[in-house]
């Protein structure tokens, strides 16, 4: 039962990291929303999901990288590397900051209650997911091999690949850099005062619409970053991509405990870990079933996630 | 208030004309439906199915016959969910006296309870899963409407195992099906022909997996040289990619749900070498002059499933050249029918569908084409 766990253990670890990272930066989608508005962006899914097309369409059609058979020389690689991981996270950005516009700004200005920008959110994800699918039909789409899957060097058995390199050296910057902006920027602590108190902030003069605006672009712009390092890896994407990925990254912001960023950076690396472990202890069929058994504990015995709603601490 | 009943209004206005075009089809005409998946992860098996469909059709309809055939197209994604919501509305109707698939047993099984109901003749040229045919296991058995022309997974799970293990001196195989109706259940009859304790592990993985890493590190760990995944191509293309990267070099095989030469298009080097089976034989094998004119008509290659495909849609223009306009009259030459098909064999079904062709064919993808490696013995 063990025997893979042991026998394997640093190149599952290795993965799970890599696919935990990939987490980190969609839970932060969810986290950065739900930080301001107090809300559940289902709509982050769809926003990962175009930005894993974005990539392919930059890399194979701009680019014209549709070879996929061997990697790409390195001045055209770091090229291809910057313009897809930055023009997907623009997509991602744009999108995000749109379904804020469409699907929200009019309820909030309104006024109404929770439960109808809930439905707003389910019914802007179903649309964009939808969208997709009339366009592709519905079908996988290949991103042609931009970089070879070659090891770069081995660490007790687990092979550094490239990809897996990149994913986490740049999710991590990039949690970094994020972590920082909220905490001194201005706008991040306009940020972190609409979260506090909506209507103290506004009082104190912040223009809250811009500030909203604003998260759901950073929100957007981490997603987008994740849709880049997800299609480098795995190759392919679908418009229904985000559903899967958008539920565990999801679950990762809960674990965390949702709204509060470092919560979402270790929800999604345990994340990661738990599902590779699960999946190599007791069979990849109970993957799903591990995960949410860890969900539901963590919920029953910390109902706020392991580090704990950080605003509703200081607003208590 | 008036603004919701204008929209109620304009909404019922809209169904009633579809409903009225829809009942505009002469009498001279009959329809016969195809269902597969037509969009989605395995869309291609739909689309080659359909083509050849399709195909047989236009042939039909260009002998000026008094009634001519219109296909409709049945999609439903190769998913049982999907097909419970698209049976009915084919069940219903009341023009459609036969239907060509479905082409997966998933979704075989769940649409079978609208199409029993509607005494719908059905044959699929592709549903594999042993139960369809077996009357014994109540909810999936399809008799008396149910036909299929290929050879179920009896046949072959043990020509899977064969043909994955053969030539290897020392075989560690490790399956991995995709947990849906028709990868379980070759799994099933996969086992027991492999040989003695040749298998090394199992893992069942969820047809949505983007990340195989604890597979992989799995078939890694057991030192498999065989691996056998049983589910479809899309995902199959996923994993063998990422065995690949990981270094595995040993043998990759898969079932009919893996055969599609967009298997071997998604992924790319990885899926050389390659050991896939399927109870089909490609059209141009069989015969090269129909595959060309096929060619010709479609604008396209004939694809996997087409022969059988073709020959399924023949015998319900058969059935329909002989007379028979209703679903029952169709069903009772169905089950008498001694059809020679593409391939000179002769046709016919036993009491519960399953038809008189029984073999298993090898293919190996080669230079990124599918390519026939003659029947598994």
């Amino acid at each position: 039962m063990f025997s893979t766990l042991i026998d394997q253990f640093w190149s599952l670890t290795l993965s799970g990291i890599a696919l935990g990272f990939i987490y980190v930066l969609i839970s932060l989608g969810y986290t950065m929303v739900y930080g301001v508005l107090r809300m559940i962006n289902f709509a982050n899914s769809e926003i990962f999901m175009f930005g894993t097309f974005a990539t392919i369409v930059i890399s194979r059609d701009f680019l014209g990288n549709v070879d996929g058979t061997k990697s790409l020389p390195l001045p055209k690689l770091i090229l291809t590397i910057t313009l897809c991981l930055l023009g997907s996270m623009l997509v991602s950005g744009l999108v995000a900051v749109f379904v804020e516009l469409v699907a929200y700004r009019r309820l909030r200005a309104r006024g109404t209650n929770k439960l109808a920008t809930l439905i707003s959110a389910i019914g802007i994800s179903i649309v964009l997911s939808e969208f997709m699918r009339i366009i592709t039909n519905s079908r996988p789409t290949l991103n042609p091999r931009v970089l070879e899957k070659k090891s770069l060097f081995e660490i007790a058995g687990a092979s550094f690949r490239m990809d897996t390199v990149l994913t986490i050296i740049f999710a991590a910057v990039l949690f970094v850099v994020l972590d920082r902006f909220v905490k001194f920027s201005r706008l991040g602590r306009a940020i972190r005062a609409v979260s506090m108190n909506e209507d103290a902030s506004k009082l104190m003069g912040v223009d809250l619409n811009k500030v909203i605006s604003a998260t759901f672009l950073i929100g957007g712009l981490m997603s987008g970053a994740a849709a880049f390092f997800y299609t480098l890896t795995y190759e392919n994407t679908k418009f229904n991509v985000g559903f899967t990925l958008g539920l565990a990254a999801f679950t990762a912001a809960v674990i965390g405990g949702i709204g509060n960023i470092r919560g979402a950076f270790f929800g999604g690396l345990s994340l990661g870990l738990v599902e590779v472990y699960a999946s190599s202890i007791l069979g990849t069929e109970w993957k799903s079933v591990t995960v949410f058994i860890i969900l539901v504990l963590v919920l029953v015995l910390k109902p706020n996630g392991i580090f704990g709603e950080a605003v509703q601490q200081t607003r208590a | 208030m008036k603004k919701i009943q204008a929209g109620v209004i304009a909404a019922l206005a809209l169904v009633l004309s579809f409903t009225l075009s829809a009942c505009g089809g002469g009498s001279d005409t009959i329809k016969i439906a195809y269902q597969g998946p037509l969009s989605g992860g395995e869309a291609q098996t739909g689309i080659d199915e359909q083509n050849a469909v399709k195909f047989a059709i236009e042939l039909y309809n260009a002998t000026n016959p008094e009634k001519k055939i219109e296909l409709v197209s049945a999609d439903d994604q190769g998913d049982g969910t999907v097909a419970a919501g698209v049976a009915p509305g084919i069940a219903n109707d009341e023009s459609i006296v036969a239907v060509v698939g479905p082409a997966y047993s998933g979704a075989t099984i769940a649409s079978l309870p609208y199409y029993k109901e509607a005494g719908m003749p059905m044959i699929s040229p592709s549903a594999t899963k042993v139960s369809l045919t077996d009357p014994a296991v109540a909810g999936e058995f399809g008799g008396p409407v149910f036909h299929r022309i290929p050879a179920t997974d009896k046949i072959q799970g043990p020509a899977l195992g064969k043909l994955a293990v053969s030539g290897v001196a020392a075989p560690k195989v490790f399956v991995v099906d995709d947990q849906t109706a028709y990868s379980v259940g070759l799994v099933e009859y996969l086992l027991p022909s492999l040989p003695k304790a040749s298998l090394v592990g199992t893992d069942s993985t969820k047809n949505d997996t983007a990340d195989f890493a604890p597979t992989v590190a799995k078939i890694k760990a057991k030192g498999a040289n065989v691996v056998i995944y049983t589910g479809y191509y899309s995902q199959a293309a996923v994993l063998v990619k990422q065995l690949r990267d990981a270094g595995y070099k040993g043998i990759f095989a898969g079932g009919d749900g893996v055969l599609n030469s967009e298997f071997a298009v998604l992924a790319g080097a990885a899926a050389e070498g390659a050991r896939l089976t399927g109870a089909t034989v490609p059209l141009g094998e069989l015969s090269p002059e129909l595959a060309a004119k096929f060619k010709e008509s479609q604008g396209v290659e004939p694809g996997v499933y087409a022969a059988e495909s073709f020959d399924a849609a023949n015998i319900i223009i058969e059935a329909i050249k002989a007379g028979n306009t209703t679903r029952a009259t169709i069903l009772a030459y169905i089950k008498t029918v001694a059809y020679v098909g593409v391939g000179g064999q002769t046709i016919s079904f036993d009491a519960n569908g399953d038809s008189t062709l029984g073999f298993i064919n090898g293919f190996l993808v080669k230079d990124g084409k599918v390519v026939s490696t003659g029947a598994v013995k």
